[in-house]
């Protein structure tokens, strides 16, 4: 699975302005947050469909297809299990089929694939430097939003090496697919080892390198990349507040909620 | 707790912090194709990681957990729930080194003496229960997953990597750590740690807080008991009005006691 999704393209999303970008974030999982019903959850489903075929993000869609399928049927099928509500449609013993427990399950299925299509979007939308001053402005303190930039960089670095040492295990004869499940985990241990070394020997060089630069010095340093706010990143906002307090209604007025009966 | 805000100004520290991240995200990330049960957890040998950097680098394997968790979620679908991921992955990269601290006073964890075996076992065992708790409490007020689904799953798969995996990276880690002057004691050495009595309070606080949150936590998110002080109308599927009662306090009592050690 690649670490990056981000997919380069001149597209409306992609030119919003990062804060915008988080707060759309935010207003997804507080929208998604209020309502249970499928009915009320899919028109933000195809808000995100089209959001993601304006950002282009179909091959990112498609390579999670599965995962996709999976959330909604897994989960739909826990909550049979546990939402023991409503009059039994077929009488099992372990799950609980009735409109109602069929209705909650998908509901929250749904709202797990939208919350999934909402970063699928957002990380084909944005770059890593972009989240960082998105970070920024949500008042996130720089030493932080900086180890976050920094564990975003050097985790796609720390998985070529680990292929790598596999590569050169394997190469040796080292059968990473003997034993059972267990034993498989362990056999992992050689090639974790020497990438934990390797990130190792990096971080003195690091620290020393950053301080030379004068890291920390400031608590607000100043960026070569400006991102000035445009008339897109004012409409942008305004419609994501309203989508915000539509559904807050929605749920206000019971209209999101599952009928018990 | 004061030594996870200190540990910022330390730009060793910060980096530390972003390497232990993009270790744990770089193992994470891949497993995240290949999930237990969809859309709720996926297998993760990845949560080896924490332990052996909260016993290498300290406060910095807390936070870096905390990130590395963050960005694996990127990939799984973010949502509301992934703030309680946050704060049980904080917990689960920091509490393992405060409590070796209390109940091996310096020991080297790499000893294989059966009284350093069991030492190891319990203090995994409490930071894998604690990380489940605060996912499986937030996930289920929020009523996105059962608590009993979700933090059992978590339990076993913290407890998996820590016990199976975790040892043998220590084993080999820790030793050229410590030649090396990495660990924490020497990159943070002007912390000092709270008075025995305290820690001892406080990792008691600690244990009662997380065994009561998790046994509560089963118990009322699948409907075998539930307090007597919970009002009728919110003792129903999905839970999430009576965990939020029932649980709230052993998790702040684990939390207060995290803080005295």
């Amino acid at each position: 699975m690649p670490i990056y999704l981000y997919i380069e393209r001149i597209g409306v999303l992609h030119r919003l302005h990062p804060t915008v970008k988080v707060f759309a974030l935010f207003v997804m999982f507080w929208s998604v947050y209020w309502v249970d019903h499928p009915l009320a959850l899919l028109p933000l489903g195809l808000l995100l469909l089209a959001a993601a075929k304006n950002a282009g993000a179909w091959p990112n869609f498609y390579r999670l297809r599965w995962l996709f399928v999976m959330v909604i049927l897994f989960t739909t099928l826990a909550w049979m299990i546990f939402y023991r509500r409503g009059p039994v449609l077929i009488d099992l013993k372990f799950i609980h089929l009735s409109r109602a427990s069929l209705l909650f399950g998908f509901g929250r299925g749904l709202k797990l694939a939208e919350l999934l299509a909402t970063s699928v979007v957002f990380l084909s939308t944005t770059k890593i430097e972009e989240f960082t001053v998105g970070l920024s402005s949500l008042r996130v303190p720089y030493r932080a939003g900086f180890a976050i930039t920094l564990a975003f960089r050097l985790a796609p670095l720390f998985m070529d090496s680990a292929i790598t040492v596999y590569q050169a295990q394997s190469l040796r004869g080292y059968d990473f697919n003997r034993g059972g499940p267990l034993e498989r985990i362990r056999r992992y241990v050689p090639v974790i080892i020497p990438v934990f070394m390797g990130a190792l020997r990096k971080a003195n060089a690091m620290a020393m390198a950053l301080e030379a630069r004068g890291f920390g010095r400031i608590s607000r340093p100043t960026s070569f990349i400006e991102y000035p706010v445009a008339p897109r990143d004012v409409a942008a906002s305004i419609g994501l507040l309203a989508i915000g307090a539509v559904y807050f209604m929605i749920y206000y007025t019971g209209y999101g909620a599952i009928p018990l009966k | 707790m004061a030594d996870l805000s200190l540990m910022w100004r330390n730009t060793r520290m910060v980096v530390l912090c972003a390497i232990s991240a993009a270790l744990y995200a770089a193992v994470l990330v891949p497993f995240k194709a290949l999930p237990i049960i969809p859309g709720i957890t996926e297998l993760r040998p990845a949560n080896a990681i924490p332990v052996v950097c909260s016993f290498l680098f300290g406060p910095a394997a807390g936070w870096g957990s905390a990130i590395g968790n963050m960005i694996g979620d990127f990939f799984g679908g973010v949502g509301p729930g992934d703030v309680f991921g946050f704060f049980g992955n904080l917990f689960y990269g920091y509490v393992p080194y405060k409590i070796w601290r209390i109940i091996a006073d310096g020991e080297s964890p790499v000893s294989r003496s059966p009284a350093t075996i069991a030492k190891y076992a319990i203090t995994c065992l409490l930071a894998s229960i604690l990380c489940a708790d605060f996912v499986g409490w937030g996930d289920n007020m929020l009523a996105l997953r059962p608590f009993s689904v979700l933090g059992n799953l978590i339990v076993i798969n913290n407890a998996t990597a820590a016990f199976v995996l975790a040892p043998f990276i220590l084993y080999e880690v820790y030793p050229r750590v410590r030649k090396g002057r990495m660990l924490y004691t020497d990159v943070m050495s002007e912390v000092t740690p709270p008075s025995r009595a305290a820690s001892a309070l406080g990792l008691a606080m600690l244990a009662v807080g997380t065994l009561g949150a998790w046994a509560v936590g089963n118990l009322v998110s699948t409907g075998y008991w539930i307090p007597s002080l919970i009002p009728p109308g919110m003792a129903q599927p999905p839970y999430d009005r009576a965990i939020a009662i029932a649980v709230t306090p052993f998790m702040m009592l684990a939390v207060a006691g995290v803080g005295l050690m």
